[in-house]
């Protein structure tokens, strides 16, 4: 039940980022990531942060949220960022070119992060899911079932938020009968083992019913496309986007 | 129109759920189909809308026998209505979902979109089209659900309790779009638990055993003790009230129900003795959720059977969490007489306490509880024993696996599993949903057992009718405080208690207060 802010997780609200159009904002990620790995220093690079920093602006994100999204993988840049900088041969110490390698690697990264979470936190799975087989529409000529692969993603981006609650009870109801379900190592892979029996069924009855539900409203895999064609605004982000991904990527500075 | 034709359904091959029976459903008529837990009722509906076929005798849509027809033709024709909305509901966004239904069935997109906001519109959830279905209540969710079915604009709908788990406000909510379909000439077929249903009924049937035992108009079923019977609401209060307006020639509407059931119901003033009990109590206790707070300083006692009401949303099932140990508040404690409650010291169970087993005997299941408490192995598997045969757990079922029992077995082996370790006090927390008169009048036995043996109890329910009659106080939660207390046989006639905690009070709580107000003009 207890609520907390996940990380990457979706933030309503109204803003630019959050009314452009899901399909666009995927093109502009591909194109923002293209950008971030191709653009050179210092030039290209500060063009780059230029666009996340508008992109921050035009989805209400703050740059804290970014730093966040790196945590997971500071220990790993670090490490990366000092096995550039450190030499080991001839004349051992520090070397800056290659700390500056390291730190650029480093940040191309940060940005592609940023990138992302701002699309994470504008678009909700279901539209990115959606957008994506929109996106892959033509390969359903091709005999891929796009339409079950949209479903089949929406459906399971349902059930991770059910799952939690779910969890959440069953470990209630146990700890009530007096179950101890964490402490040493041994403690708590018992504890999951005796949370997972009720879950499972419970996930296996609901997965069920859910199927149930699915053929009750005539779902058959084929569906009314629902994808509106892109407005003024979509086609207005996404020439910008090119002529910036353009800008910081071509050496011409 | 659909109609079965000496239909017969087995899940097993062996025997019959459903034994030759006949009904139909005709368009604009609403139809309210009861029985026991078990009677066939679900699977009745089921076959109605496609998703089981008869074993033997026939469907027939508009006097085709659609019995071998592909599976579509019968969904596209009958909407089914779940109890839970969690397992009915497919899409992120409350407008997708909507749209889901309309899509399938290949309409024009601007069809669809027309379609859904006027359906949003009709079921009074405009409002939320572009929230996520995550966001919403129990009861949204419910109503969301109903929308998404109506969008397909079937001919005939089956709602299976689809208002078993909602609060009387929801509730009332949800009838009121129900009760637009059938003047408009769709089919309605309500499976009903309960002596509510009977109200918007044109007709009646029940169900017994797999077979249709009685079948006719409301006023007639009110005035049969037989179909009483075998519905298994003759003990339920409401429908007794019903039945005795029925017998004096009068037939209850839905409009002025409290004011024309006045004169018919029994004031049952017989409140229950109070017993000494063991106090568990809750004080100065803060909850929040993030940024949410859930309870903002509860102070709360109960001695004896307490009920706690509250609309959903209001804070009642982190206070039952708080109260039985098991969730940490951020400020403020919870005491059992005057030791903290810890885990395992406050009997806990959920709605569907069956979702919850997990051992692989029924009697590990039970004795789970009192092992934990290290009472010693002989000492807990008596404990475990007792609790069965309390809860009327077999001694043939003991050792087989929980997970093989019938669905009102597995849940006779969870409430033993909780009872069984004998804790000083309980939380119930909605344990009548989704059960039939006769498992609600037990299961309120049950617990009012447990409090005359000196433990205290809490139940939260939508269904204060029926537990109201059992209780000694009742506390009432609004926006995460206790805004009020009193003793349950003052709540009884007491609308104006219901409405200050932003609850719709029970039609047997207003009847008794229009008497009342009779009484005293």
């Amino acid at each position: 039940m207890r609520k907390r802010a996940i990380l990457g997780a979706y933030v309503g609200g109204d803003t630019l980022a959050h009314r452009l159009d899901a399909r666009v904002k995927i093109a502009l990620l591909v194109m923002a990531t293209v950008a971030a790995f191709a653009a050179s220093v210092p030039v290209g690079l500060a063009v780059v942060v230029a666009g996340l920093a508008a992109a921050l602006v035009a989805s209400r994100t703050s740059p804290l949220t970014v730093l966040r999204g790196l945590r997971p993988a500071a220990v790993i840049l670090g490490l990366s960022v000092l096995a550039n900088a450190v030499v080991l041969v001839g004349q051992p110490g520090l070397s800056l070119d290659g700390l500056a390698r390291g730190v650029t690697a480093v940040a191309r990264i940060a940005l592609v992060v940023g990138f992302a979470l701002v699309l994470s936190a504008t678009t909700m799975p279901t539209a990115v899911a959606t957008a994506l087989s929109q996106l892959m529409a033509p390969l359903a000529r091709l005999g891929a079932p796009v339409g079950a692969i949209a479903t089949a993603t929406s459906v399971a981006l349902r059930f991770i938020p059910l799952m939690g609650s779910e969890v959440e009870r069953i470990r209630c109801a146990q700890r009530a009968r007096g179950a101890v379900l964490d402490g040493s190592l041994l403690v708590t892979l018992r504890g999951w083992r005796q949370v997972l029996v009720p879950l499972v069924v419970a996930l296996l009855r609901r997965a069920d019913e859910l199927a149930e539900a699915l053929c009750d409203r005539c779902y058959t895999g084929e569906q009314t496309s629902m994808a509106e064609p892109l407005r003024p605004r979509d086609w207005a982000a996404l020439v910008i986007g090119a002529a910036w991904a353009l800008a910081a990527a071509l050496p011409l500075h | 129109m659909i109609e079965l034709r000496d239909a017969c359904f087995s899940y097993d091959g062996e025997k019959n759920v459903l034994d030759h029976v006949s009904l139909s459903l005709e368009g604009g008529e609403h139809l309210v189909l009861l029985g026991r837990n078990g009677s066939g009722k679900s699977t009745l509906g089921k076959l109605l809308n496609g998703s089981l076929r008869p074993s033997d005798g026939s469907v027939l849509l508009d006097g085709l026998d659609v019995s071998a027809a592909p599976r579509a033709n019968l969904a596209r024709a009958t909407g089914y209505v779940r109890q839970d909305p969690l397992s009915q509901i497919v899409s992120d966004l409350c407008f997708d979902e909507v749209a889901f239904g309309p899509r399938n069935l290949g309409l024009p997109r601007e069809e669809v979109r027309s379609r859904t906001a006027e359906t949003l519109e009709a079921c009074g959830i405009a409002d939320l089209a572009q929230r996520l279905t995550s966001e919403l209540s129990g009861g949204q969710q419910q109503l969301l659900a109903l929308a998404g079915v109506l969008a397909m604009r079937p001919s005939h709908v089956v709602l299976d309790e689809a208002d078993s788990h909602l609060d009387q406000a929801t509730r009332s909510l949800l009838r009121a779009v129900v009760r637009e379909l059938a003047p408009r000439g769709t089919g309605v077929l309500e499976i009903a638990h309960s002596g509510e249903a009977l109200l918007d009924a044109t007709r009646v049937a029940v169900l017994a055993g797999g077979r249709v035992a009685w079948e006719g108009a409301p006023e007639r079923f009110l005035c049969d003790p037989a179909a009483l019977a075998a519905s298994g609401l003759a003990e339920d209060p409401l429908t007794a009230a019903l039945a005795r307006a029925a017998r004096d020639g009068r037939r209850v509407g839905r409009e002025d129900a409290a004011d024309a059931l006045a004169p018919y119901v029994e004031d049952g003033a017989t409140a229950p003795e109070r017993r000494q009990t063991v106090r568990l109590s809750a004080s100065g206790v803060h909850v929040s959720y993030g940024d949410l707070p859930a309870l903002r300083g509860v102070d709360f006692a109960s001695e004896g059977l307490t009920l706690l009401l509250g609309a959903s949303g209001s804070g009642k099932t982190t206070l039952a969490r708080v109260l039985a140990g098991v969730l940490a508040p951020d400020a403020g404690e919870a005491l059992l007489d005057a030791a903290p409650v810890r885990p395992g010291m406050v009997g806990l169970s959920f709605q569907r306490p069956e979702d919850q087993l997990f051992c692989e005997t029924v009697l590990d299941d039970i004795a789970y509880g009192p092992r934990s408490r290290e009472m010693g192995e002989g000492a807990a598997l008596d404990a475990a024993r007792a609790a069965a045969a309390r809860l009327g757990v077999g001694e043939g079922l003991l050792d087989r696996s929980p997970f093989s029992l019938s669905g009102g077995q597995m849940r006779r082996v969870a409430l033993a599993g909780v009872v069984a370790a004998r804790p000083g006090a309980y939380v119930f927390d909605e344990p009548s949903a989704g059960l039939d008169a006769p498992g609600r009048a037990e299961l309120v036995r049950l617990v009012r057992d447990l409090v005359d043996g000196g433990a205290a109890g809490v139940v939260i329910t939508h269904d204060a009718g029926e537990w109201l009659d059992a209780a000694d106080d009742v506390a009432f939660i609004r926006d995460g405080r206790v805004v009020d207390v009193a003793p349950a046989d003052v709540v009884r006639r007491s609308p104006a208690l219901f409405e200050a905690a932003g609850l719709e009070p029970p039609l047997l709580v207003r009847a008794r207060a229009a008497r009342e107000g009779d009484a005293h003009a």
